[in-house]
Protein backbone atom coordinates (compact mmCIF):
# COMPACT_ATOMS: atom_id res chain seq x y z
CA UNK A 1 0.00 0.00 0.00
CA UNK A 2 1.10 3.55 -0.73
CA UNK A 3 2.95 4.92 2.26
CA UNK A 4 2.84 8.59 1.33
CA UNK A 5 3.82 10.90 4.11
CA UNK A 6 0.75 11.85 6.13
CA UNK A 7 -1.17 8.71 5.14
CA UNK A 8 -0.91 5.84 7.62
CA UNK A 9 -0.33 2.38 6.24
CA UNK A 10 -3.90 1.25 6.97
CA UNK A 11 -5.36 4.32 5.34
CA UNK A 12 -3.02 3.99 2.42
CA UNK A 13 -3.99 0.34 1.90
CA UNK A 14 -7.60 1.38 1.59
CA UNK A 15 -6.79 4.19 -0.78
CA UNK A 16 -5.16 2.32 -3.60
CA UNK A 17 -7.29 -0.79 -3.49
CA UNK A 18 -10.23 0.88 -5.13
CA UNK A 19 -13.39 -1.04 -4.20
CA UNK A 20 -13.94 -4.00 -6.52
CA UNK A 21 -17.16 -5.77 -5.59
CA UNK A 22 -20.35 -4.00 -6.57
CA UNK A 23 -19.04 -0.44 -6.51
CA UNK A 24 -17.55 0.75 -9.81
CA UNK A 25 -15.10 3.55 -9.31
CA UNK A 26 -15.29 6.06 -12.11
CA UNK A 27 -11.60 6.98 -11.88
CA UNK A 28 -10.22 3.43 -11.91
CA UNK A 29 -7.20 3.64 -14.25
CA UNK A 30 -7.42 -0.04 -15.21
CA UNK A 31 -10.71 0.38 -17.03
CA UNK A 32 -10.54 -0.49 -20.72
CA UNK A 33 -7.14 -2.13 -20.52
CA UNK A 34 -6.22 -5.59 -21.77
CA UNK A 35 -5.37 -8.31 -19.22
CA UNK A 36 -1.71 -7.89 -20.06
CA UNK A 37 -1.83 -4.11 -19.61
CA UNK A 38 -3.53 -4.60 -16.25
CA UNK A 39 -0.61 -6.82 -15.25
CA UNK A 40 1.92 -4.15 -16.27
CA UNK A 41 -0.07 -1.58 -14.36
CA UNK A 42 -0.22 -3.79 -11.30
CA UNK A 43 3.55 -4.28 -11.23
CA UNK A 44 4.12 -0.57 -11.68
CA UNK A 45 1.61 0.35 -8.97
CA UNK A 46 3.11 -2.21 -6.56
CA UNK A 47 6.58 -0.91 -7.27
CA UNK A 48 5.42 2.68 -6.81
CA UNK A 49 3.72 1.84 -3.52
CA UNK A 50 6.56 -0.13 -1.99
CA UNK A 51 9.73 1.29 -3.48
CA UNK A 52 8.91 4.91 -4.24
CA UNK A 53 6.08 6.36 -2.16
CA UNK A 54 7.77 5.78 1.21
CA UNK A 55 10.79 7.76 -0.01
CA UNK A 56 9.33 10.46 -2.21
CA UNK A 57 9.36 13.10 0.52
CA UNK A 58 12.94 12.35 1.53
CA UNK A 59 14.15 12.36 -2.05
CA UNK A 60 12.54 15.77 -2.51
CA UNK A 61 13.82 17.21 0.76
CA UNK A 62 17.38 15.94 0.46
CA UNK A 63 17.54 16.24 -3.35
CA UNK A 64 18.52 12.58 -3.70
CA UNK A 65 18.80 11.10 -7.21
CA UNK A 66 17.53 7.59 -6.39
CA UNK A 67 19.89 5.59 -8.56
CA UNK A 68 19.40 2.24 -6.80
CA UNK A 69 15.61 2.46 -6.88
CA UNK A 70 15.65 3.33 -10.58
CA UNK A 71 17.96 0.39 -11.25
CA UNK A 72 15.48 -1.86 -9.46
CA UNK A 73 12.81 -0.48 -11.75
CA UNK A 74 15.05 -1.15 -14.74
CA UNK A 75 15.37 -4.79 -13.65
CA UNK A 76 11.64 -5.06 -14.13
CA UNK A 77 11.97 -3.68 -17.64
CA UNK A 78 11.23 -0.02 -16.97
CA UNK A 79 14.57 1.27 -18.33
CA UNK A 80 13.72 0.95 -22.02
CA UNK A 81 10.01 0.32 -22.13
CA UNK A 82 9.49 1.02 -25.83
CA UNK A 83 13.01 0.09 -26.90
CA UNK A 84 13.55 -3.03 -29.02
CA UNK A 85 14.27 -6.25 -27.08
CA UNK A 86 17.40 -7.09 -29.06
CA UNK A 87 19.24 -4.35 -27.17
CA UNK A 88 17.64 -4.97 -23.79
CA UNK A 89 14.38 -3.07 -24.17
CA UNK A 90 10.91 -4.32 -23.30
CA UNK A 91 9.44 -3.77 -26.76
CA UNK A 92 6.11 -2.47 -25.48
CA UNK A 93 3.72 0.01 -27.07
CA UNK A 94 3.33 3.74 -26.35
CA UNK A 95 0.06 3.01 -24.61
CA UNK A 96 1.69 0.39 -22.37
CA UNK A 97 4.36 2.99 -21.61
CA UNK A 98 1.79 5.64 -20.71
CA UNK A 99 0.03 3.23 -18.36
CA UNK A 100 3.30 2.33 -16.68
CA UNK A 101 4.50 5.90 -16.16
CA UNK A 102 1.08 6.94 -14.90
CA UNK A 103 1.26 4.17 -12.32
CA UNK A 104 4.86 4.83 -11.27
CA UNK A 105 4.11 8.52 -10.93
CA UNK A 106 1.73 7.82 -8.04
CA UNK A 107 4.83 6.81 -6.08
CA UNK A 108 7.08 9.71 -7.04
CA UNK A 109 6.27 12.01 -9.93
CA UNK A 110 9.70 13.63 -10.15
CA UNK A 111 11.62 10.35 -10.34
CA UNK A 112 9.18 8.88 -12.83
CA UNK A 113 9.50 11.97 -15.00
CA UNK A 114 13.26 11.55 -15.08
CA UNK A 115 12.82 7.87 -15.97
CA UNK A 116 10.62 8.93 -18.87
CA UNK A 117 13.31 11.29 -20.16
CA UNK A 118 15.86 8.48 -19.87
CA UNK A 119 13.51 6.18 -21.81
CA UNK A 120 13.11 8.81 -24.53
CA UNK A 121 16.90 9.06 -24.97
CA UNK A 122 17.37 5.30 -25.19
CA UNK A 123 14.59 5.12 -27.79
CA UNK A 124 16.30 7.79 -29.88
CA UNK A 125 19.57 5.87 -29.92
CA UNK A 126 17.71 2.61 -30.56
CA UNK A 127 15.74 4.06 -33.47
CA UNK A 128 18.22 6.38 -35.16
CA UNK A 129 21.60 5.05 -34.10
CA UNK A 130 23.82 2.79 -36.17
CA UNK A 131 23.93 -0.87 -35.22
CA UNK A 132 27.26 -0.25 -33.47
CA UNK A 133 25.84 2.66 -31.52
CA UNK A 134 22.74 0.71 -30.51
CA UNK A 135 24.82 -2.18 -29.26
CA UNK A 136 27.24 0.10 -27.51
CA UNK A 137 24.77 2.24 -25.58
CA UNK A 138 21.32 0.69 -25.38
CA UNK A 139 21.93 -2.42 -23.22
CA UNK A 140 23.57 -0.52 -20.38
CA UNK A 141 20.95 2.23 -20.62
CA UNK A 142 18.05 -0.24 -20.57
CA UNK A 143 19.44 -1.78 -17.40
CA UNK A 144 20.14 1.72 -16.05
CA UNK A 145 23.69 0.72 -15.38
CA UNK A 146 24.10 4.06 -17.13
CA UNK A 147 21.75 7.03 -17.19
CA UNK A 148 20.96 9.42 -20.03
CA UNK A 149 20.12 13.09 -20.50
CA UNK A 150 18.39 14.89 -23.38
CA UNK A 151 20.13 18.13 -24.37
CA UNK A 152 18.16 20.52 -26.58
CA UNK A 153 17.44 23.71 -24.64
CA UNK A 154 20.06 26.45 -24.42
CA UNK A 155 20.22 29.71 -22.49
CA UNK A 156 19.26 31.50 -25.72
CA UNK A 157 16.87 28.95 -27.22
CA UNK A 158 13.95 27.38 -25.36
CA UNK A 159 10.67 27.50 -27.25
CA UNK A 160 12.59 28.61 -30.31
CA UNK A 161 14.56 25.38 -30.18
CA UNK A 162 15.61 25.48 -33.84
CA UNK A 163 17.67 28.59 -33.19
CA UNK A 164 20.12 26.66 -31.03
CA UNK A 165 23.75 27.70 -31.23
CA UNK A 166 25.83 24.79 -29.91
CA UNK A 167 28.11 24.07 -32.83
CA UNK A 168 29.63 20.81 -34.01
CA UNK A 169 32.43 21.40 -36.50
CA UNK A 170 33.42 18.49 -38.67
CA UNK A 171 37.13 17.65 -38.39
CA UNK A 172 38.11 14.47 -40.20
CA UNK A 173 36.09 11.68 -38.64
CA UNK A 174 35.16 13.67 -35.56
CA UNK A 175 32.98 16.60 -34.58
CA UNK A 176 34.24 19.30 -32.24
CA UNK A 177 31.49 20.64 -30.00
CA UNK A 178 31.30 24.11 -28.54
CA UNK A 179 28.43 25.71 -26.67
CA UNK A 180 26.18 25.08 -23.72
CA UNK A 181 22.84 23.61 -22.85
CA UNK A 182 20.56 24.74 -20.05
CA UNK A 183 18.14 23.04 -17.66
CA UNK A 184 19.36 19.55 -18.44
CA UNK A 185 17.60 16.92 -16.31
CA UNK A 186 20.14 14.56 -14.79
CA UNK A 187 22.96 16.77 -16.08
CA UNK A 188 26.22 16.07 -14.28
CA UNK A 189 25.01 12.82 -12.73
CA UNK A 190 24.14 11.00 -15.92
CA UNK A 191 26.55 9.13 -18.19
CA UNK A 192 25.20 9.54 -21.71
CA UNK A 193 24.17 12.83 -23.33
CA UNK A 194 22.01 13.03 -26.45
CA UNK A 195 22.87 16.49 -27.81
CA UNK A 196 21.21 18.51 -30.55
CA UNK A 197 23.86 20.74 -32.18
CA UNK A 198 24.47 22.75 -35.32
CA UNK A 199 26.48 21.07 -38.04
CA UNK A 200 25.09 23.10 -40.92
CA UNK A 201 23.40 26.40 -41.64
CA UNK A 202 20.77 28.19 -39.53
CA UNK A 203 17.34 26.80 -38.79
CA UNK A 204 16.17 23.25 -38.18
CA UNK A 205 17.83 21.74 -41.23
CA UNK A 206 21.29 22.61 -39.93
CA UNK A 207 20.90 20.56 -36.75
CA UNK A 208 22.31 17.13 -36.04
CA UNK A 209 22.11 14.80 -33.07
CA UNK A 210 25.23 13.50 -31.33
CA UNK A 211 25.74 11.11 -28.41
CA UNK A 212 28.43 12.02 -25.88
CA UNK A 213 29.69 10.31 -22.78
CA UNK A 214 30.54 11.84 -19.45
CA UNK A 215 34.28 12.06 -19.08
CA UNK A 216 34.79 13.36 -22.61
CA UNK A 217 37.46 16.07 -22.28
CA UNK A 218 35.87 19.50 -22.48
CA UNK A 219 32.49 18.33 -21.14
CA UNK A 220 31.64 20.12 -17.92
CA UNK A 221 28.59 21.08 -15.92
CA UNK A 222 27.13 24.15 -14.29
CA UNK A 223 25.93 24.38 -10.72
CA UNK A 224 23.04 22.22 -9.57
CA UNK A 225 19.88 24.33 -9.92
CA UNK A 226 17.61 24.90 -6.91
CA UNK A 227 14.09 24.08 -8.03
CA UNK A 228 10.54 24.32 -6.70
CA UNK A 229 10.01 20.66 -7.50
CA UNK A 230 11.58 17.78 -9.48
CA UNK A 231 14.13 17.67 -6.68
CA UNK A 232 14.84 13.97 -6.97
CA UNK A 233 16.62 14.74 -10.24
CA UNK A 234 19.55 17.16 -10.53
CA UNK A 235 19.28 19.91 -13.17
CA UNK A 236 22.42 21.51 -14.50
CA UNK A 237 23.80 23.41 -17.48
CA UNK A 238 25.94 21.24 -19.75
CA UNK A 239 29.00 22.96 -21.22
CA UNK A 240 31.01 21.87 -24.27
CA UNK A 241 34.50 23.27 -24.80
CA UNK A 242 36.16 21.70 -27.82
CA UNK A 243 34.60 18.32 -27.05
CA UNK A 244 35.69 15.75 -29.59
CA UNK A 245 33.00 13.27 -30.62
CA UNK A 246 33.45 10.49 -33.20
CA UNK A 247 31.30 10.83 -36.31
CA UNK A 248 29.99 7.37 -35.55
CA UNK A 249 28.21 8.83 -32.52
CA UNK A 250 25.82 10.76 -34.73
CA UNK A 251 22.20 9.61 -34.72
CA UNK A 252 20.76 9.59 -38.21
CA UNK A 253 22.12 11.88 -40.92
CA UNK A 254 23.55 15.35 -40.70
CA UNK A 255 20.64 17.76 -40.71
CA UNK A 256 18.25 15.15 -39.33
CA UNK A 257 18.83 16.16 -35.70
CA UNK A 258 15.84 18.44 -35.30
CA UNK A 259 13.55 15.87 -36.79
CA UNK A 260 14.91 13.25 -34.39
CA UNK A 261 14.50 15.62 -31.45
CA UNK A 262 10.88 16.28 -32.36
CA UNK A 263 10.09 12.61 -32.85
CA UNK A 264 11.58 11.92 -29.44
CA UNK A 265 9.44 14.67 -27.95
CA UNK A 266 6.18 13.26 -29.31
CA UNK A 267 6.68 10.26 -27.05
CA UNK A 268 8.20 12.44 -24.35
CA UNK A 269 5.06 14.56 -24.25
CA UNK A 270 2.83 11.54 -23.76
CA UNK A 271 5.13 10.35 -21.01
CA UNK A 272 5.18 13.67 -19.17
CA UNK A 273 1.41 13.93 -19.52
CA UNK A 274 1.17 10.41 -18.08
CA UNK A 275 3.27 11.48 -15.10
CA UNK A 276 0.80 14.32 -14.53
CA UNK A 277 -2.06 11.82 -14.63
CA UNK A 278 -0.48 9.71 -11.92
CA UNK A 279 0.09 12.69 -9.66
CA UNK A 280 -3.48 13.89 -10.17
CA UNK A 281 -4.90 10.44 -9.47
CA UNK A 282 -2.90 10.18 -6.26
CA UNK A 283 -4.02 13.67 -5.27
CA UNK A 284 -7.70 12.86 -5.86
CA UNK A 285 -7.37 9.79 -3.62
CA UNK A 286 -5.68 11.83 -0.91
CA UNK A 287 -8.35 14.53 -1.15
CA UNK A 288 -11.15 11.97 -1.04
CA UNK A 289 -9.67 10.41 2.09
CA UNK A 290 -9.25 13.78 3.73
CA UNK A 291 -12.86 14.73 3.03
CA UNK A 292 -14.11 11.61 4.79
CA UNK A 293 -11.87 12.09 7.80
CA UNK A 294 -11.84 15.83 8.46
CA UNK A 295 -14.84 17.25 10.28
CA UNK A 296 -15.96 20.84 10.47
CA UNK A 297 -19.31 22.33 11.47
CA UNK A 298 -20.17 18.99 13.07
CA UNK A 299 -19.87 16.92 9.92
CA UNK A 300 -17.27 15.27 7.69
CA UNK A 301 -16.21 17.59 4.86
CA UNK A 302 -17.53 14.93 2.48
CA UNK A 303 -21.11 15.95 3.39
CA UNK A 304 -20.49 19.42 2.00
CA UNK A 305 -22.04 19.74 -1.45
CA UNK A 306 -19.52 22.27 -2.70
CA UNK A 307 -16.70 19.87 -1.93
CA UNK A 308 -18.62 16.95 -3.41
CA UNK A 309 -19.12 18.89 -6.61
CA UNK A 310 -15.50 19.98 -6.62
CA UNK A 311 -14.32 16.39 -6.20
CA UNK A 312 -16.63 15.32 -9.01
CA UNK A 313 -15.17 17.98 -11.31
CA UNK A 314 -11.65 16.87 -10.46
CA UNK A 315 -12.54 13.26 -11.22
CA UNK A 316 -14.23 14.21 -14.49
CA UNK A 317 -11.25 16.18 -15.70
CA UNK A 318 -8.87 13.43 -14.65
CA UNK A 319 -10.70 10.87 -16.74
CA UNK A 320 -10.94 13.28 -19.68
CA UNK A 321 -7.20 13.93 -19.51
CA UNK A 322 -6.43 10.24 -19.24
CA UNK A 323 -8.48 9.45 -22.33
CA UNK A 324 -6.72 12.18 -24.30
CA UNK A 325 -3.32 10.86 -23.33
CA UNK A 326 -4.15 7.23 -24.10
CA UNK A 327 -5.74 8.22 -27.40
CA UNK A 328 -2.61 10.13 -28.40
CA UNK A 329 -0.44 7.18 -27.36
CA UNK A 330 -2.47 4.92 -29.61
CA UNK A 331 -2.17 7.35 -32.54
CA UNK A 332 1.60 7.60 -32.09
CA UNK A 333 1.91 3.83 -31.95
CA UNK A 334 0.02 3.52 -35.19
CA UNK A 335 2.11 6.22 -36.82
CA UNK A 336 -0.96 8.24 -37.72
CA UNK A 337 -0.56 11.58 -39.45
CA UNK A 338 -2.32 13.45 -36.66
CA UNK A 339 -0.16 11.85 -33.95
CA UNK A 340 2.12 14.84 -33.31
CA UNK A 341 -0.83 17.20 -32.98
CA UNK A 342 -2.66 14.76 -30.71
CA UNK A 343 0.43 14.39 -28.53
CA UNK A 344 0.59 18.17 -28.24
CA UNK A 345 -3.11 18.39 -27.36
CA UNK A 346 -2.79 15.63 -24.81
CA UNK A 347 0.27 17.20 -23.20
CA UNK A 348 -1.41 20.62 -23.11
CA UNK A 349 -4.68 19.36 -21.71
CA UNK A 350 -3.40 16.79 -19.25
CA UNK A 351 -0.62 18.87 -17.72
CA UNK A 352 -2.91 21.89 -17.27
CA UNK A 353 -5.84 19.91 -15.89
CA UNK A 354 -3.72 17.73 -13.65
CA UNK A 355 -1.95 20.69 -12.09
CA UNK A 356 -5.35 22.18 -11.33
CA UNK A 357 -6.53 18.88 -9.86
CA UNK A 358 -3.46 18.56 -7.63
CA UNK A 359 -3.82 22.18 -6.58
CA UNK A 360 -7.51 21.75 -5.77
CA UNK A 361 -6.68 18.64 -3.78
CA UNK A 362 -4.22 20.70 -1.79
CA UNK A 363 -6.90 23.33 -1.16
CA UNK A 364 -9.25 20.65 0.15
CA UNK A 365 -6.67 19.74 2.75
CA UNK A 366 -6.85 23.25 4.19
CA UNK A 367 -3.83 24.30 6.16
CA UNK A 368 -2.53 20.75 6.30
CA UNK A 369 -2.18 20.80 2.53
CA UNK A 370 0.51 23.42 2.85
CA UNK A 371 2.68 21.30 5.16
CA UNK A 372 5.45 19.14 3.81
CA UNK A 373 4.26 16.42 6.14
CA UNK A 374 1.50 15.81 3.60
CA UNK A 375 2.26 14.44 0.16
CA UNK A 376 -0.22 16.52 -1.81
CA UNK A 377 1.99 19.63 -1.90
CA UNK A 378 4.80 17.65 -3.51
CA UNK A 379 2.51 16.44 -6.27
CA UNK A 380 1.55 20.06 -6.89
CA UNK A 381 5.16 21.23 -7.00
CA UNK A 382 6.32 18.32 -9.13
CA UNK A 383 3.65 18.61 -11.82
CA UNK A 384 3.88 22.39 -12.13
CA UNK A 385 6.90 22.13 -14.41
CA UNK A 386 5.14 19.69 -16.73
CA UNK A 387 3.26 22.70 -18.13
CA UNK A 388 6.62 24.20 -19.10
CA UNK A 389 9.09 21.59 -20.30
CA UNK A 390 9.11 19.27 -23.30
CA UNK A 391 7.55 22.19 -25.13
CA UNK A 392 5.67 24.82 -23.17
CA UNK A 393 1.91 24.58 -23.26
CA UNK A 394 2.06 27.70 -25.40
CA UNK A 395 4.17 25.86 -27.95
CA UNK A 396 1.66 23.00 -27.79
CA UNK A 397 -0.98 25.48 -28.93
CA UNK A 398 1.31 26.52 -31.80
CA UNK A 399 1.54 22.93 -32.93
CA UNK A 400 -2.18 22.33 -32.79
CA UNK A 401 -2.91 25.61 -34.61
CA UNK A 402 -0.42 24.68 -37.29
CA UNK A 403 -2.21 21.38 -37.80
CA UNK A 404 -5.58 23.10 -38.02
CA UNK A 405 -4.50 25.87 -40.38
CA UNK A 406 -2.06 24.00 -42.62
CA UNK A 407 -2.73 23.43 -46.32
CA UNK B 1 -6.45 -21.95 2.94
CA UNK B 2 -7.78 -22.55 -0.54
CA UNK B 3 -9.42 -19.59 -2.17
CA UNK B 4 -12.45 -21.58 -3.28
CA UNK B 5 -13.73 -23.13 -0.09
CA UNK B 6 -11.47 -21.45 2.50
CA UNK B 7 -11.29 -24.79 4.34
CA UNK B 8 -7.73 -24.45 5.63
CA UNK B 9 -7.21 -28.21 5.88
CA UNK B 10 -4.97 -29.55 3.12
CA UNK B 11 -1.67 -29.15 4.97
CA UNK B 12 -3.15 -30.40 8.20
CA UNK B 13 -4.75 -33.48 6.59
CA UNK B 14 -1.47 -34.24 4.81
CA UNK B 15 0.45 -34.11 8.09
CA UNK B 16 -2.08 -36.44 9.70
CA UNK B 17 -1.90 -38.96 6.84
CA UNK B 18 1.89 -38.92 6.90
CA UNK B 19 2.02 -38.73 10.67
CA UNK B 20 4.51 -35.87 10.39
CA UNK B 21 4.62 -32.77 12.61
CA UNK B 22 2.95 -29.67 11.17
CA UNK B 23 3.72 -25.95 11.32
CA UNK B 24 0.90 -24.05 9.67
CA UNK B 25 0.54 -20.29 8.97
CA UNK B 26 4.34 -20.05 9.05
CA UNK B 27 5.55 -16.46 8.98
CA UNK B 28 9.17 -17.30 9.74
CA UNK B 29 11.07 -20.55 9.18
CA UNK B 30 14.57 -21.23 10.48
CA UNK B 31 16.38 -24.48 9.78
CA UNK B 32 18.31 -26.04 12.65
CA UNK B 33 20.25 -29.20 13.15
CA UNK B 34 17.75 -31.97 12.31
CA UNK B 35 14.77 -29.72 12.86
CA UNK B 36 13.03 -26.49 12.02
CA UNK B 37 11.83 -23.57 14.14
CA UNK B 38 8.53 -22.23 12.87
CA UNK B 39 6.94 -18.97 13.96
CA UNK B 40 3.19 -19.20 13.33
CA UNK B 41 0.59 -16.49 12.97
CA UNK B 42 -2.26 -17.46 15.30
CA UNK B 43 -5.32 -15.53 16.39
CA UNK B 44 -3.74 -14.58 19.68
CA UNK B 45 -0.43 -13.50 18.21
CA UNK B 46 2.62 -15.54 17.34
CA UNK B 47 3.41 -19.11 18.36
CA UNK B 48 6.88 -20.55 17.98
CA UNK B 49 7.32 -24.30 17.54
CA UNK B 50 10.31 -26.52 17.09
CA UNK B 51 9.57 -29.45 14.79
CA UNK B 52 11.54 -32.55 13.90
CA UNK B 53 12.06 -33.12 10.20
CA UNK B 54 10.41 -34.21 8.02
CA UNK B 55 7.49 -31.89 8.69
CA UNK B 56 4.64 -30.25 6.82
CA UNK B 57 4.65 -26.44 6.71
CA UNK B 58 2.08 -24.10 5.22
CA UNK B 59 2.99 -20.53 4.38
CA UNK B 60 1.37 -17.36 5.66
CA UNK B 61 1.59 -14.30 3.42
CA UNK B 62 4.12 -12.80 5.80
CA UNK B 63 6.63 -15.58 5.18
CA UNK B 64 8.25 -14.00 2.16
CA UNK B 65 8.28 -10.82 0.13
CA UNK B 66 6.99 -11.74 -3.34
CA UNK B 67 9.18 -10.71 -6.24
CA UNK B 68 7.82 -8.26 -8.76
CA UNK B 69 6.98 -9.78 -12.12
CA UNK B 70 9.15 -8.28 -14.83
CA UNK B 71 7.60 -6.87 -18.01
CA UNK B 72 9.24 -9.51 -20.25
CA UNK B 73 7.98 -12.28 -17.95
CA UNK B 74 4.44 -10.91 -18.02
CA UNK B 75 4.57 -11.06 -21.79
CA UNK B 76 5.98 -14.59 -21.76
CA UNK B 77 3.31 -15.72 -19.31
CA UNK B 78 0.67 -15.03 -21.92
CA UNK B 79 2.29 -17.59 -24.22
CA UNK B 80 2.83 -20.37 -21.66
CA UNK B 81 0.67 -23.45 -22.30
CA UNK B 82 -2.08 -24.14 -19.79
CA UNK B 83 -2.24 -27.91 -19.30
CA UNK B 84 -5.40 -29.33 -17.73
CA UNK B 85 -4.97 -32.70 -16.02
CA UNK B 86 -7.59 -35.01 -14.54
CA UNK B 87 -7.23 -36.64 -11.14
CA UNK B 88 -6.74 -40.08 -12.71
CA UNK B 89 -3.86 -38.75 -14.87
CA UNK B 90 -2.17 -37.80 -11.61
CA UNK B 91 -2.69 -41.29 -10.24
CA UNK B 92 -5.54 -40.37 -7.90
CA UNK B 93 -9.04 -41.73 -7.76
CA UNK B 94 -11.64 -39.25 -6.51
CA UNK B 95 -14.22 -40.92 -4.24
CA UNK B 96 -17.58 -41.71 -5.86
CA UNK B 97 -20.02 -40.51 -4.69
CA UNK B 98 -18.05 -37.41 -3.52
CA UNK B 99 -17.49 -37.33 0.25
CA UNK B 100 -18.48 -33.68 0.43
CA UNK B 101 -22.02 -32.56 -0.40
CA UNK B 102 -22.98 -28.87 -0.40
CA UNK B 103 -26.28 -28.57 1.47
CA UNK B 104 -26.72 -24.82 1.39
CA UNK B 105 -24.85 -21.67 0.41
CA UNK B 106 -26.05 -18.32 1.78
CA UNK B 107 -24.74 -14.87 2.59
CA UNK B 108 -24.45 -13.91 6.24
CA UNK B 109 -27.46 -11.92 7.49
CA UNK B 110 -27.35 -8.20 6.77
CA UNK B 111 -25.86 -6.26 9.65
CA UNK B 112 -28.56 -4.87 11.93
CA UNK B 113 -28.27 -1.47 13.53
CA UNK B 114 -27.17 -1.49 17.17
CA UNK B 115 -28.70 0.19 20.16
CA UNK B 116 -27.16 2.83 22.40
CA UNK B 117 -27.49 2.39 26.16
CA UNK B 118 -26.86 4.87 28.95
CA UNK B 119 -24.76 2.81 31.33
CA UNK B 120 -23.00 -0.46 32.00
CA UNK B 121 -25.97 -1.91 33.93
CA UNK B 122 -28.26 -1.41 30.89
CA UNK B 123 -25.56 -2.91 28.66
CA UNK B 124 -25.34 -6.09 30.73
CA UNK B 125 -29.14 -6.29 30.90
CA UNK B 126 -29.42 -5.87 27.13
CA UNK B 127 -26.84 -8.59 26.47
CA UNK B 128 -28.64 -10.91 28.86
CA UNK B 129 -31.94 -10.29 27.10
CA UNK B 130 -30.44 -11.23 23.75
CA UNK B 131 -29.08 -14.40 25.22
CA UNK B 132 -25.47 -13.32 24.71
CA UNK B 133 -24.73 -13.68 28.44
Amino acid sequence: AMAWRGASRAVARRLLRLPRRGIASCIDPSVGLTEEQKEFQKVALDFAAKEMAPHMAEWDEKEIFPVETMRKAAQLGFGGIYVKPDVGGSGLTRLDTSIIFEALSTGCTSTTAYMSIHNMCVWMIDTFGSEDLRQKFCPSLCSMEKFASYCLTEPGSGSDAASLLTSAQRKGDTYVLNGSKAFISGGGDTDVYVVMCRTGGPGPKGISCLVLEKGTPGLSFGKKEKKVGWNSQPTRAVIFEDCVVPVGNRLGDEGQGFNIAMKGLNGGRINIASCSLGAAHASVLLAREHLTVRKQFGEPLANNQYLQFRLAEMATRLVAARLMVRNAAQALQEGREDAAALCSMAKLFATDECFTICNQALQMHGGYGYLKDYAVQQFVRDVRVHQILEGTNEVMRMMVARNLLQG
Amino acid sequence: QAIDDDCNQTGQILAAILDWPQGTFASRVTLEQGGVVVEREVDGGLETLRLRLPAVLTADLRLNEPRYATLPNIMKAKKKPLEILSASELGGVPPSPPRLKVLKLEEPPARQGGQKVQDVVSLVEGLRQRGSL
